[in-house]
């Protein structure tokens, strides 16, 4: 039977990044094929080749049988295929039925608004697909369910072989879900292919016909869906199971062994974002000398976390009680941890303009800041010219080396580390979590706290309790003492008998609720 | 591209591509060009009194402006309101002079020029609570607040401010205590222009060398990137931008009408607060710079006068000019930073 779409050997990079390596894809008539895989496993870059919105650097496309080179996803769309995104393209002010109209141009006749025909037409594919839409409503007003819905339809009102779904169900409430599923179902009866990306294993396997999991680009699994179980799954997205222990080399100052007052504690803590809880009833003790992993599929609430943990988020419910002194290597460095125009000095400035050591008078000691960004920069190993470069002009992992180094001068008592390695090479990121563990054996130095006045000699100097937030496996496994999954702003506990990859993966996949925490 | 370069080779580029426009506008029209901007020159700089009495004068309420304009812009606060906060200062200030029943010049003074600080301030502190407590953009709010302000300061001036013999709509003169005294002997230079450099150069030091001009950059440059790296919010610094940047608005009003005019009047600024923008701009919000490009649009509109006397160009021309220079500082600015490798977008 020919293939609705094929891929052959597709390759697609961006950058020094290979999203997608070497990878064969086969989508037939009328089945449901889920596409599996972690974050940044390839699986969007794969359904936007397919749509004609990417071009691979090397491989081909097949659809309906024929070699194509698409150009653009109108071209695409010319031959069938259609794609639902992550994030709706519809038009907030128009109705359903100006939207479906605005996509499927030139298959209605009118004048700025849409034909009354066109609107039989319309309603008459609704009721074949069973698909309840609202269409005189502006899509504004409508619930996300209701627009996906549309959505849909609008994907599939002219002759469509291949639907693409990006993850369309991560939106919506259960309910929904199957009301989607079934709809998805009658489509592929009526012959046409159906890509499915998602991230939820059960509702994959509850659907799908056959699945793929991508790794790292690579796809690694094309099975049928009854062959394969929710943890097999789990285990190809996330690698090989492991089952050691997630540290090889037990830390010397265990959590709560030297120091059992922690440095920083969450009770309960309830955060809402613009209606929506992001972080449900979080409860955690941060001890000195210790690194508490926390893994999660990105999204989770993750960064609410961190913004509560550094301080510059009020819980909603519960109480935080945290350290003045911390550091944050927040996730996205390009807008959040540096200022491209700022120089180098400049951005080590954002962790010394409170304090008392770098002021003279009125003035602001930039003499004393460039010192500190200078010895940052030899510690760090920041290649730059001088402190005075642009931190714009600098690669990503000279300027993760800089957010870095600033957030240890700053981490006095704790510091949340998101993601700390991202894009970084293989040099770098052994040297951040070479610091990382090191900075939980010993105090830093730190910045200077005072130059004139001297506090009196302090009780003995206890090292910063470290929150080590990642999407990496390999990274929690290596660096964590306690580790916890993040899912739906849930922290789960996981004991350290399930220290292993397939155990923390199907956590964070949600394929299983709650573990057995103690 | 040397960055410190950068901007002085934006700046006089967007000049040169004024004057060469201008220039082709005014063969089309069927002047001379080359007569047309000596007579500008000569109006601008050509005596020592043209220079110090008409070009450095009409530079101060531009200076003023100018430095407020960009100081707000430097925070990312979008003040277009330069001009309402402008006619506040000057109402306040009038209004103390007039009704203060003291006389001596070391305590009006200093009560006029607070008075006219604190009126611009409030006009400015209407939009920014409108921005900081409900989103509201301040382009909007601060361009309606504009228009308050002038109809106010006509109501005034034909009301309760009118001068007793009511037939102009005008104030009273006000009092010889409460004018600004001359800077130079024989020339109209006042006391307010000089007070202009000082405040350049106070928000210069602030900007670059202490820990609040930093924080009030940081939140210009990104308002997130203060809050997850710098750890403070960026509210707070959003008022001060305001406050400030309205106080010195108000001033320039104030000042304009205590150091040149002595009354207040119904179409006191012919659009200051508005050129402002383009003065601020041309000296990419440096205040030092401010000082230069405000004198460079008090040359062009005291060489305007000149122009139309001389070479019987209508002074609209000028207006049109500075409307080039905005439009050449906006075109330039973008290339040169394509030109320099950066080509973002913000």
């Amino acid at each position: 039977m020919t293939a609705a779409a094929r891929l052959r050997g597709v390759t697609r990079r961006f950058g020094a990044v290979t999203a997608l390596s070497e990878v064969d894809f086969e989508l037939a008539p009328g089945e449901i094929h889920g596409l599996l895989g972690e974050n940044g496993a390839g699986k969007t870059t794969l359904a936007r080749i397919l749509a004609g919105l990417l071009a691979p650097d090397a491989g081909g496309v097949e659809i309906g049988g024929r070699s194509v080179a698409l150009r653009s996803a109108r071209e695409a769309r010319a031959l069938g295929v259609a794609m639902v995104h992550q994030h709706f393209s519809l038009v907030p002010r128009f109705t359903g039925l100006e939207n479906i109209a605005l996509f499927n141009r030139g298959a209605w006749t009118g004048r700025g608004t849409a034909a009354p025909d066109y609107r039989a037409l319309v309603e008459a594919r609704a009721g074949e697909l069973k698909l309840e839409v609202e269409l005189d409503a502006p899509v504004a007003g409508l619930g996300v369910g209701e627009r996906q819905r549309i959505e849909v339809l609008k994907a599939l009102m002219s002759e469509t072989g291949v639907l693409l779904l990006d993850e369309p169900t991560a939106v919506l409430a259960p309910r929904e879900v199957e009301g989607l599923f079934a709809v998805l179902r009658r489509v592929a009866e009526a012959g046409t292919g159906i890509v499915l990306v998602a991230h939820k294993l059960d509702e994959v396997l509850a659907v799908a016909d056959r699945v793929t999991v991508l790794r790292r680009g690579r796809r690694v699994l094309t099975e049928e869906a009854g062959k394969v179980t929710a943890a097999g799954l789990a285990e190809a997205m996330v690698g090989e199971p492991v089952g050691r222990p997630g540290r090889d080399h037990p830390p010397e100052s265990g959590p709560g062994r030297l120091e059992p007052e922690p440095v920083a504690t969450l009770e309960g803590v309830t955060v809402r974002t613009s209606g929506t809880l992001s972080l449900r009833d979080i409860t955690l003790a941060v001890r000195p000398g210790e690194i508490l992993g926390i893994a999660g599929v990105d999204g989770n609430g993750q960064r609410t976390l961190a913004a509560v943990l550094a301080g510059i988020r009020t819980p909603d419910e519960g109480t935080a009680t945290l350290p003045r002194k911390v550091g944050w290597i927040p996730q996205d460095r390009g807008e959040e941890g540096l200022v491209n125009d700022f120089t180098i000095i400049e951005n080590v400035a954002f962790a010394l303009h409170g304090k008392a050591g770098y002021r003279r008078g009125p003035w602001f000691d930039w003499a004393g800041v460039e010192e500190t960004a200078g010895s940052l920069m030899r510690e760090m190993d920041v290649r730059a010219e001088s402190p005075d470069t642009t931190a714009g002009t600098l690669s990503g992992g000279n300027q993760q080396r800089v957010v870095a180094g600033r957030e240890f001068l700053r981490s006095g008592e704790m510091l949340v580390a998101e993601s700390p390695t991202r894009g970084l090479d293989v040099k770098a990121t052994v040297a951040v979590r070479a610091r990382i563990a090191g900075l939980a054996t010993t105090p830093s130095a730190g910045a200077r706290e005072h130059q004139t006045t001297r506090r009196p000699p302090a009780a003995p100097k206890r090292p910063p309790g470290i929150v080590l937030i990642s999407a990496d496996l390999d990274e929690i496994l290596e660096l964590s003492h306690r580790i916890a999954v993040m899912v739906r702003g849930r922290l789960i506990p996981v004991p350290p008998d399930r220290h292993t990859r397939t155990a923390i993966g199907e956590l964070m996949l949600g394929a299983r609720q709650g573990g057995d925490p103690r | 591209m040397n960055r410190s370069l950068t901007p002085v080779l934006t700046a006089t580029t967007a000049l040169l591509a004024t004057l060469a426009v201008a220039a082709a506008l005014l063969a089309l029209g069927g002047h001379s060009p080359g007569a047309v901007f000596s007579a500008l020159l000569r109006g601008a700089f050509g005596t020592w009194d043209r220079f110090f009495s008409f070009t450095l004068v009409r530079a101060t309420p531009l200076l003023l402006t100018g430095l407020a304009v960009a100081l707000a812009f430097k925070a990312r606060v979008w003040n277009i309101g330069a001009e309402g906060q402008l006619h506040a200062g000057a109402l306040a200030g009038v209004a103390v002079a007039i009704l203060l029943p003291v006389h001596s010049p070391l305590l009006v003074l200093p009560a006029t020029l607070a008075a006219a600080a604190a009126a611009g301030a409030l006009w400015a502190a209407v939009p920014a609570a409108m921005k900081t407590r409900m989103g509201v953009g301040e382009v909007i709010t601060t361009l309606l607040m504009n228009f308050v302000a002038v109809f106010l300061a006509q109501f005034l001036v034909q009301g309760p401010l009118q001068e007793p013999r009511g037939v102009f709509n005008q104030t009273d003169e006000i009092p010889l205590a409460a004018r600004l005294p001359a800077l130079l002997p024989d020339t109209r230079l006042h006391l307010g222009f000089l007070l202009g450099i000082v405040i350049a150069v106070a928000l210069w030091l602030y900007l670059t060398r202490t820990p609040g001009g930093f924080r009030l950059r940081a939140v210009g440059a990104s308002p997130r990137a203060a809050e997850v790296s710098g750890r403070f919010p960026a509210t707070p610094v959003v008022w001060l931008a305001f406050l400030t940047s309205g106080a010195i608005a108000g001033l320039a009003g104030w000042i304009q009408v205590a150091g040149v005019t002595h009354r207040m009047y119904e179409g006191l600024s012919p659009g200051w607060g508005y050129t402002a923008i383009a003065v601020a701009l041309l000296a990419r919000l440096n205040p030092l710079a401010v000082v230069v490009t405000a004198i460079v649009f008090g040359a062009l509109s005291a060489g305007g006068g000149a122009m139309q006397r001389e070479a019987g160009v209508p002074e609209v021309w000028v207006r049109g000019i500075e409307a080039l220079v905005i439009l050449a500082v906006l075109t330039v600015d973008r290339s040169w930073q394509v030109l320099a490798g950066g080509g973002s977008r913000d």
